[in-house]
């Protein structure tokens, strides 16, 4: 059975969605097998497409929905989800 | 935004031969100081590489985003190069890179560079133009091929 689970986030780093940012969560989406897909407005980005993620444009105080599908879809929601609220392990 | 208002003529170079990063970076950080004459072309190689540091600007598919930010520029400086063979990058998906979109920022105006960033990856994520970018035999076809999916 496909599991579905989905969350939004507030981006909260200074930077925002940048090209480092984007690279540590696409990097993290592909360790799971479940399907990552991040939502911002009308804009929809595969989560381990760092151009995808690019094309968001997320800023600081926008927020995304994440949608993950796939046996580990939880453990993945739950990862990615803990990287945008540590602001991606960045310090502003 | 469009790519062609972005990267100049000048800073578009097709079938470039560099062997390793490090090399590709100096002279990413050589055309950037060119364009930035009264910047100082080693803190510009300082920055792509500090920036490096904090993890790989390779992003996978083949592709780079080497960048830095340096103060007291007014202007954002953008380049592509295409190189004849892919180089060990360490990149997200560990393949070697041959197309690289090089960025000197100024610093803060965060908003702008996330919009720098969409205007790059909007052209990248189309295989198209990735195929014919990567068959451009010189400088001035590579420019034009930027210009042609820009309109």
């Amino acid at each position: 059975m496909t599991q579905r689970f989905e969350d939004t986030f507030l981006i909260q780093n200074k930077l925002g969605l940048h090209a480092r940012a984007a690279s540590v969560l696409a990097e993290l989406s592909a360790q799971f097998d479940a399907n990552i897909m991040l939502f911002q407005g009308d804009k929809a980005a595969e989560g381990d497409s760092v151009l995808a993620l690019l094309l968001l444009e997320s800023s600081q105080g926008k927020e995304v929905k994440v949608v993950c599908e796939g046996p580990d879809a939880e453990q993945a929601l739950s990862a990615i989800g803990n990287l945008i609220d540590d602001k991606f392990n960045e310090s502003e | 935004m469009k790519l062609s208002s972005l990267i100049s003529q000048d800073c578009s170079k097709a079938a470039v031969l560099f062997n390793s990063k490090k090399r590709i970076l100096e002279y990413i950080s050589e055309l950037a100081h060119s364009q930035l004459p009264d910047s100082n072309a080693h803190d510009i190689l300082d920055s792509l590489l500090s920036r490096e540091k904090l993890g790989s600007t390779g992003i996978g598919k083949g592709i780079a985003l080497p960048h830095g930010r340096l103060p007291g520029i007014d202007k954002v400086v953008a380049m592509l190069l295409v190189n004849q063979q892919g180089i060990a990058f360490d990149a997200i998906d560990n393949q070697p890179v041959d197309i690289f979109v090089a960025l000197i920022v100024p610093e803060g105006e965060n908003q702008q560079h996330l919009q720098t960033l969409a205007t790059i990856a909007d052209k990248l994520k189309n295989k198209v133009f990735c195929k014919r970018i990567r068959q451009a035999h010189d400088d001035q076809e590579l420019f034009s091929i930027i210009e042609e999916f820009d309109n």
